[in-house]
């Protein structure tokens, strides 16, 4: 569903991805981790097209997405984004911040895209906060809101770039459970994260980045278990030993 | 010393009510100029067209630099030359070309400070560039933006007295000319203060209560 061949990214001289290749199937939850400036939010970010790339292609469902204006394009509306500062819309209420997308990119009717919103927001666990603005909101309610508005636009495939970063501790599990639930409904997804209890228990594949290369790549159970790399065995141990 | 003498006010009071007259006049046409040149100017000035970007900056840098007064002369006697512009014309063409670079600032800083995080939530559910500055940048950007373009609108009518010198019958001309035959410069200017005074602080008072509903989503 998603093919990563032979990726560069540059910023200046600096090489943040250097000859990345990967693929996730339809259905697969793949979680990276690698620490931070291992370019592994940039790799996300090259799926849908928010970071250019200055070598190989990201293929969705076989286009090429850095390919035209009108791929990148295509690219957005089959994937949807979760960003780790939430990025909801500021000026809209959480109504408005979940419908924008289906009445102003879709053409849906409000009336329709009011529904699919209130289903969402149900999932989430919001219906009541559906006319408050993002302002009123706790970092977890935002970030739940985030991803009904994602959800929204009836995307394939779902990125996560460190969704509970900026969240406190006891808002982690509220944004995790939407999360663990997507997956079980069979939702295809890219998860950046540090949470190394959600990698082990949803992931199909965990992904470790380090200085812009992929340097292992296991089911959980292998890769927590036993990991190959030295860098690898260091980064846990150091992230699990806290 | 003399006494003070405020029934020259009453006896002008047709002509001081024709030069506000103008001045509102010259004012109002030259906020709409100037803020039509002022959204032009910032998209010149954050498009990705280099071309457009240097013409941007070149007008905001030309009009920063000189004086006001200067401007206004050389379109009407300089640009005089070439066609035949009315001071009136003239003057709403300076005014507007000179707040419309200040406007462009304040428009352009707006926009940028709107973090880059909207705009990227935007386009990644399939925004194109368009939807994200009308849906997103641009509500989000007025808020910031009016304040200091509601002082600019302020300073636009202070300055507008400056047009006298082109004997436009503005508030400040037709002071001129009342002092000039009365002599009750005192009253006369002191008077004149307070209807630009009326004048620009009724226009803080509106946006004022512009901002207050605004800010219903902060």
């Amino acid at each position: 569903m998603i093919k990563l061949e032979n990726v560069y990214k540059n910023y200046g001289s600096l090489q943040v991805l250097k000859n990345i290749s990967l693929e996730v199937a339809q259905g697969e939850v793949v979680v990276v981790i690698g620490p931070s400036g291992s370019g592994k939010s940039t790799l996300l970010r090259t799926i849908n097209g928010l970071e250019t790339i200055e070598g190989g292609q990201v293929l969705i469902n076989d286009f090429s997405v850095h390919a035209s204006q009108e791929n990148l394009h295509k690219a957005r509306q089959l994937t949807g984004m979760v960003f780790q500062q939430f990025n909801l819309f500021n000026n809209k209420n959480v109504m408005e911040n979940v419908t924008i997308g289906p009445i102003n990119v879709q053409k849906k009717s409000k009336a329709e895209a009011a529904e699919i919103a209130l289903a969402l927001l149900e999932k989430v666990g919001l219906p009541e906060k559906a006319q408050v603005y993002p302002s009123k909101l706790s970092g977890g309610q935002q970030q739940r809101v985030a991803i009904a508005r994602a959800l929204a636009m009836h995307p394939q495939v779902m990125l996560f770039d460190e969704p509970t970063s900026a969240l406190d501790p006891e808002m982690i599990s509220e944004v995790l459970e939407v999360m663990k639930g997507l997956a079980f409904d069979g939702m295809t997804m890219v998860v950046v994260t540090h949470e190394m209890g959600f990698a082990r228990e949803v992931a199909d594949r965990v992904v470790f980045m380090d200085d812009g290369i992929i340097l292992e790549e296991a089911s959980p159970a292998e890769f927590f278990s036993n990991p190959k790399h030295e860098r690898t065995k260091l980064f846990l141990s150091r992230i699990l030993n806290h | 010393m003399q006494h003070l003498e405020f029934s020259v006010l009453i006896e002008y009071l047709p002509a001081i009510m024709d030069g506000l007259s103008m001045t509102i006049k010259i004012s109002i046409m030259s906020i709409i100029l100037g803020s039509i040149m002022g959204v032009g100017g910032a998209l010149c000035r954050i498009s990705k067209s280099f071309l457009l970007r240097s013409i941007g900056n070149i007008y905001v840098e030309w009009i920063r630099n000189t004086p006001l007064l200067i401007q206004i002369l050389f379109i009407y006697f300089g640009l005089g030359v070439f066609f035949n512009l009315s001071p009136v014309v003239s003057s709403v063409l300076a005014l507007s070309f000179f707040s419309g670079a200040y406007i462009t600032e304040i428009i352009r800083s707006g926009i940028k400070s709107i973090h880059k995080g909207q705009r990227e939530a935007a386009l990644s559910i399939g925004m194109t560039e368009w939807q994200v500055m009308r849906l997103v940048v641009l509500p989000q950007a007025i808020k910031r933006i009016l304040p200091p373009l509601a002082g600019q609108f302020i300073t636009l009518i202070k300055d507008s007295s400056l047009v006298s010198v082109i004997a436009v019958t503005d508030l400040t001309y037709v002071a001129k000319n009342i002092v000039t035959i009365t002599f009750r410069a005192f009253e006369v200017w002191l008077a004149i203060a307070a209807f630009y005074f009326i004048l620009s602080f009724s226009l803080s008072l509106v946006v004022r209560k512009l901002e207050e509903r605004l800010a219903e989503s902060d």
